[in-house]
């Protein structure tokens, strides 16, 4: 397969229903990890009116046209992409920050997202929390659907909710990324693992992110943690980006750290960072 | 430092007797989930399990509450599962 040379890119949203559980992380970081793959990837914040995607990724200081000046036929798709930093064909549509939801509607992105399947490997947009107009127009406007969810309860609940519209709508079963999973909690029995979020919600897991202190700093800096090699969440990302890509990736048991050292460490409740599967 | 190993173990015991809240995370989803998808109401859904033990025990002798009622979700598939006890079998011979 060449990569950059497919004549349809897929179109993919990244949505969750419940807000704050990582919409926007996984979205830079998927897209950052796809091109680092050789892909040609534009990624497109859809939150209109609340955009953040180019915080994440360092890119706020550069935005001169967004989503709707493209959708209202102000300014050339091109015109408003940004590159990425890092040198790969990533690319951000931002989203305008004094507009609302209402200005545009899914067959407008629709029309966008095909145009852009035609140059692009890949199209993903970062979906808004909620399930109101903003969902529909970027769920309108995919053909695949990617679900971020954390191990807690109100989370589950939004994305069983957001499962039962996807099925409604022409987005083919979404896959799902549980996301902040704390192993020590797990262990314990104090956090839900992929087997209880499986058997609540069925549907296929396409990755597991450990909570990750480097998750945040990645955010201060404004460079997607998909680039700090040390980090644990990074490499779940990297992992997930490359089944989205086709490549079987087996659900790795990260090392727990075993030495006696670690061990009392972790009965101190001092081992943040341990995490078993990702 | 014998203090520090009673507290090392104490802390290790205590694993196990603690509260796993996770059990509680599911069973919690697993009934709003279910009411969510059918938007059917608790008292809805005590009244069918009131109906469908009045039509079981008019055949068989069974114990006073099911052992399972519920609604879960089967692959696919949405399904009702409920399990009663049937506490006496004479009466099951007869009644055929």
């Amino acid at each position: 397969m060449v990569k950059g040379n497919h004549m349809t890119g897929r179109t993919i949203v990244i949505t969750s229903g419940k807000g704050g559980v990582g919409k926007t992380t996984a979205t830079a970081n998927i897209g950052s990890a796809l091109a680092m793959r050789g892909n040609k990837v534009v990624v497109i914040d859809t939150d209109i009116g609340l955009r953040n995607l180019d915080v994440i990724m360092g890119l706020e200081n550069r935005i001169v046209y967004d989503l709707v000046n493209i959708l209202e036929g102000k300014c050339e798709p091109h015109k408003a992409m940004i590159r990425d930093k890092h040198g790969h064909e990533l690319y951000l549509i931002p989203a305008a920050q004094t507009r609302d939801k209402d200005c545009i509607n899914p067959d407008q992105l629709r029309e966008l997202c095909a145009a852009l399947e035609k140059e692009f490997d890949y199209v993903l947009m970062d979906c808004p929390a909620g399930i109101e107009q903003g969902f529909k127009n970027a769920v309108g406007a995919a053909t695949e659907a990617i679900l971020v969810t954390t191990p807690e309860v109100a989370a589950i609940r939004d994305a069983d909710r957001v499962i039962g519209l996807l099925e409604a709508s022409e987005v083919d079963r979404p896959r799902l990324i549980i996301n902040r999973i704390h192993p020590g909690m797990v262990k314990q029995g104090n956090m839900m693992d992929k087997d209880d979020i499986v058997e609540l919600l069925s549907v296929e897991v396409l990755g597991l992110v450990p909570a990750d202190d480097r998750t945040i700093t990645a955010a201060n800096r404004g460079v997607p943690v998909v680039h700090d090699t040390k980090a644990p969440s990074g490499a779940a990302f990297l992992r997930i980006a490359a089944r989205v890509d086709g490549e079987e990736v087996q659900f790795v048991e990260l090392d727990r750290k075993t030495g006696m050292v670690s061990k009392i460490k972790e009965i101190l409740g001092l081992d943040r960072r341990a995490y078993s599967h990702a | 430092m014998l203090d520090l190993l009673r507290w090392l173990l104490s802390q290790l015991e205590s694993e196990d007797d603690q509260e796993r809240s996770k059990d509680t995370a599911r069973q919690r989803l697993s009934v709003v989930l279910i009411q969510d998808r059918l938007d059917l109401p608790i008292d809805k859904m005590a009244a069918m399990k009131r109906e469908i033990w009045d039509v079981v025990s008019r055949y068989l002798v069974v114990d006073d509450d099911f052992l399972e009622f519920e609604i879960r979700r089967l692959d696919e598939l949405v399904v009702l599962v409920s399990n009663i006890q049937v506490k006496d079998t004479t009466e099951l011979a007869s009644a055929q």
